[in-house]
């Protein structure tokens, strides 16, 4: 894009590109930094040493794999149906859906905390995964369809002609084509369950059922406060979605720049 | 729905409560800490050793939240605290609490009420029912200091404020803070500094205002927030008081020794222990090994020259309540009275020295504690008699609304933004507000 | 499938896809739906969330919200967080996708290093800002070891900066996502017109303004509506860093209805600003729908 053929101007441009994303690492630094302040790795020895924090790990990560299904199915089903087949009142139906993209959690609190008791979801991961798997379908629909809008209707008719049903066409066809959508709606729904504070700390109450995001609550109390613990608890806590991220960088950034962009 | 959330809470327990001597409960609270309530439960234990007690601190920014699905659920705590005033207080969720008076009876006698501080019983009986039992009673009035910093340039704690001022302007050439406060967030320790010296220019003031029975923006409000809006000027309080928080950054500053002077209350008392001042340093992140310094109390300075002095005021500060719908509500109650008003769990509380127990006659065993330095046992015992004789309540009564408005009114006269006289005018209209 | 035959296109006429949109449907709209309709109702009530008594008051809450100096606050608020992080996130997102489809060293690794704010959550990071920005923090120690000691202050004391820092914080969490899209987008520019450009004397400032800004317009639209929309959603952030304060320089709608509806038990009062937020997000989603369609068009 800019001109780098002299080695001045290339030179100039990577330190411009360097000065810019120090702001961005410079927190990163800090919150390690600040994680080994006092006792060094002893306070990451402290936190690994709490001994529900396995059961954390999984809660967390069974929150995040059963959010991640339960979009990922409605999405991809309803992103086929607004994109490629025939709806009376199809804008309608999307228009409403996309209202609800604007909900933010908090509104969510007094309805939630009256029906969540009612139905006994209560203290149920259920509590959490279903309201959460609720709000990141707008997203993940709008996503998808303009994804498979790009999807040549033409590959479609082919298959209806060669006498394939819609749901042999959805498996054979749809699916093989939109894997680069459906490794970025992974990666964002498993960042918005995994990061969850609002709802776990509500709905998830004996200490078997919490999740990774409550762990630097253990070392917050009302007179005192632990900052090097709650920030090795943090590294812990952030260091699988970033492995996560940067395992599935290259689908993610296709996907959802296809996603958003059409 | 809303019978959902409103309609459980005088209903009849399931059971008849099961045993009350076995069984396992849930406790929920904000404090103490763990390792505090550990030592806590393990005492009950050597008495009720076939009642499991869990113990779940919750943040206290997120409490009152957190409580509300988990009461209004069948699987709430069994044993639950509250406080005496605001967002979780014995009132907002006497809906849930299961009558605790027949209990106290048993335990103590009719005359039960004459063995336990009347402050505490009157603060949590609701519509005649006791609906929690206190264990844990604060006070504040007062400010603690280093002692090791005084001793090292030989100064005494102030007494009013033209030596407070030179006292700072000594700390500040040896390249120290002086006073010290945190002013930013919810948490309103600065009410009490605020508190403090009102008691200084009119005693009884405080307690008529919560009463109702003087205006928030009365003469003596707006002359307490000019003194405090004094004190941020004239080189007492540490610049930056708005920006920071009492919780962890002013008291990491007092306890690693870069501060000669708090406000803080009784319950600063813990961090005259060895234990609860290791466990404090650890988390401040200083290196190990850190020297423990000896904090001392000392009386609120006669800041207004009117030579009134400034005594302690006290509130409830953590109660037990029993969920009513408990599946194991009689050993939930056998817990929730012990620990305030048996003498172990008085002890065990008292030891701990971050709460007073209520229990008349009860108080800390200091053969059991280590101090970090001898000479602070005296001062804390005169703490401790101060705290038993203080009839004056700290927030009782204060709306959650005016008491954030007291907190804004007190950033505003130390930022210079808000006049004095603006601020009590923005507490009082909190307060109508807050009343309606 | 517009230039078929009628014949054929009937003959292929694509099925009924309703059963298709329907479990999603039900499910979400149902869900938040029915969320929206219980906070309608509690918002026309004076209740404390707990206790058996609740007063309708019909449309008290609303007239109190007027009338509240904090409400208009926190939409001031949300209103220069909007301009101020939307511009910025531009900027910088033009700017690095730029410099990322030059040739240049390392390129993944400065992308990962600008995405990886995007996947933590606000929880994990708000402790980093508190310690960034506290008196005695790196912010001030930077400052002081290149000699302006003198600009060394309490962030956090004044409203003005707690604001900025808010607003810093959002940039720093979400410029990632920005960035992304605009890679994408000017991927998509036919290198051989900012060739041709270049050759006939265009400089890198120039290239940008005139071939790149309008090659992304539409990105730059999406990204304006779901930024507003944001803005409006804006809760983690002040609430974890700020507390809203002080003295509410920094409250936004989502703090203002968390304080409200559980530290001051007026839950009605926080459902009838829960609503608000709401008609005031639906709002902004409906110039999304427009904005989406300018882009589908704008980008062929």
């Amino acid at each position: 894009m800019f001109e780098t053929r002299r080695l001045r101007s290339r030179i100039g441009l990577q330190l411009l590109l360097t000065v810019l994303v120090i702001p961005f690492l410079f927190p990163l630094i800090a919150m390690v930094q600040g994680s080994l302040v006092g006792a060094g790795w002893g306070n990451y020895a402290t936190v690994l040493s709490l001994p529900l924090l396995p059961g954390f790990f999984l809660n967390s990560a069974v929150i995040a794999v059963s959010v991640i299904a339960i979009t990922l199915v409605l999405t991809l089903t309803a992103a086929f149906g607004f994109s490629k087949l025939r709806i009376v009142g199809k804008e309608i139906y999307f228009w409403l859906l996309l209202a609800a993209l604007t909900l933010p959690g908090v509104v969510l609190l007094a309805p939630l905390f009256a029906t969540v008791t009612q139905v006994g979801a209560y203290n149920t991961l259920w509590a959490v995964i279903l309201p959460l798997a609720a709000l990141q379908v707008p997203f993940t629909v709008l996503l998808a369809r303009n994804f498979v809008d790009g999807i040549p209707n033409e590959l479609i008719e082919a298959a209806r002609v060669d006498g394939a049903g819609m749901i042999k066409t959805f498996w054979h066809v749809m699916l093989p084509l939109t894997r680069p959508i459906i490794a970025a709606i992974l990666v964002l729904v498993f960042i918005n369950s995994w990061n969850e504070f609002l709802l776990p700390l509500l709905f998830l109450q004996t200490p078997d059922q919490q999740t990774v995001t409550l762990v630097p609550q253990y070392f917050v109390g009302q007179y005192n406060n632990d900052q090097t613990k709650v920030l090795a608890a943090a590294v812990l806590t952030g260091l699988p979605v970033v492995i996560l991220y940067i395992s599935l960088q290259r689908f993610f950034e296709r996907g959802l720049a296809a996603g958003a962009l059409k | 729905m809303s019978l959902a959330l409103t309609g459980c809470g005088s209903q009849a327990a399931p059971s008849n409560g099961g045993s009350a001597t076995k069984g396992a409960i849930n406790w929920w609270s904000w404090t103490p800490d763990n390792d505090l309530a550990a030592r806590e439960i393990a005492a009950f234990n050597k008495q009720y050793p076939n009642i499991k007690v869990t113990y779940k601190k919750v943040p206290i920014d997120n409490y009152a939240a957190v409580l509300r699905p988990a009461l209004s659920s069948s699987s709430g705590p069994d044993v639950f605290s509250v406080n005496a005033s605001g967002a979780f207080s014995g009132k907002t969720f006497a809906a849930y609490a299961y009558d605790l008076t027949p209990a106290m009876k048993k335990l103590l006698g009719a005359d039960w009420k004459s063995k336990i501080d009347p402050g505490s019983t009157k603060a949590f009986t609701i519509n005649g029912r006791l609906v929690a039992q206190t264990f844990g009673r604060v006070g504040a009035g007062m400010m603690w200091i280093n002692q090791d910093i005084f001793n090292k340039y030989n100064l005494k704690p102030p007494t009013n404020m033209a030596e407070w001022k030179s006292l700072c302007a000594t700390f500040r050439s040896k390249g120290l803070g002086c006073f010290r406060e945190g002013l930013s967030g919810t948490a309103g320790f600065v009410v009490d500094t605020l508190h403090s010296i009102a008691n200084n220019v009119e005693p009884g003031y405080w307690t008529g205002a919560l009463a109702g029975k003087r205006k928030w923006d009365d003469p003596t409000m707006v002359k307490s927030l000019q003194i405090l809006g004094d004190m941020a000027h004239n080189g007492i309080l540490d610049k930056g008081a708005t920006g920071i928080l009492q919780y962890p950054d002013v008291n990491n500053a007092f306890l690693s020794g870069k501060v000669p002077m708090v406000q803080m209350g009784t319950w600063y008392s813990q961090y005259a222990t060895v234990s609860s001042l290791t466990a404090a340093l650890a988390g401040a992140g200083v290196p190990a090994g850190t020297k423990h310094i000896s904090i001392m109390p000392t009386t609120f300075p006669d800041v207004a020259g009117t030579g009134n002095a400034v005594s302690l005021f006290a509130d409830p500060d953590v109660a037990q309540a029993v969920n009513a719908k408990s599946k194991n509500r009689n050993a939930a109650v056998t817990f929730a009275i012990w620990l305030g008003s048996t003498k172990p769990g008085a002890e065990v509380v008292a030891n701990n020295m971050d709460e007073l127990p209520v229990l008349q006659g009860s108080g800390p065993d200091f053969t059991k504690i280590t101090l970090v330095n001898k000479a602070q046992q005296p001062a804390l015992v005169n703490v401790i008699a101060q705290l038993a004789k203080a009839n004056e309540p700290r927030n009782l009564g204060l709306a959650d609304q005016t008491n954030q408005a007291i907190i804004n009114a007190a950033q505003g006269v130390v930022n210079g933004t808000k006049s004095a006289k603006d601020g009590a005018a923005g507490v009082a209209a909190a307060a109508a507000s807050a009343g309606q | 499938m517009t230039t078929s035959s009628p014949r054929r296109a009937s003959r292929l006429k694509m099925p009924n896809g309703l059963p298709w949109i329907l479990p999603a449907m039900i499910y979400s709209v149902g869900i938040l739906y029915y969320c929206i309709l219980y906070t309608g109702y509690i918002s026309t009530l004076r209740w404390d969330g707990t206790s058996p008594l609740q007063e309708q008051v019909g449309a008290a809450n609303f007239v109190h919200m007027l009338q509240d100096p904090v409400f208009w606050g926190a939409l001031a608020h949300t209103a220069i967080f909007f301009v101020v992080t939307f511009t910025v996130q531009v900027a910088l997102g033009i700017l690095f996708a730029c410099l990322l489809h030059s040739k240049l060293y390392l390129k993944t690794l400065y992308k990962v290093l600008i995405f990886i704010p995007v996947v933590l959550a606000t929880a994990t990071v708000a402790p980093v800002f508190r310690l960034i920005y506290a008196p005695d923090g790196a912010l001030n120690g930077v400052l002081t070891a290149v000699g302006l000691g003198s600009l060394a202050q309490p962030w956090f004391s004044s409203g003005t900066f707690s604001l900025i820092i808010v607003i810093s914080v959002q940039i720093w969490q979400s410029t990632g996502v920005v960035f992304v899209l605009y890679f994408a987008a000017v991927g998509q520019i036919d290198p051989s017109i900012i060739e041709a450009a270049r050759i006939d004397g265009a400089g890198d400032v120039r290239i940008i303004r005139s071939i790149i800004l309008p090659g992304v317009q539409g990105t730059t639209i999406a990204i304006a509506t779901l930024s507003a929309i944001g803005s409006l959603k804006t809760f983690d952030i002040p609430f974890l860093i700020t507390g809203g304060g002080p003295s509410y320089a920094t409250e936004f709608l989502g703090t203002l209805i968390y304080r409200v509806s559980i530290s001051f038990a007026q839950v009605g009062y926080g459902a009838a600003l829960s609503v608000v937020l709401l008609v005031l997000a639906i709002a902004t989603a409906v110039i999304i729908r427009t904005g989406g369609r300018r882009v589908g068009s704008s980008d062929v």
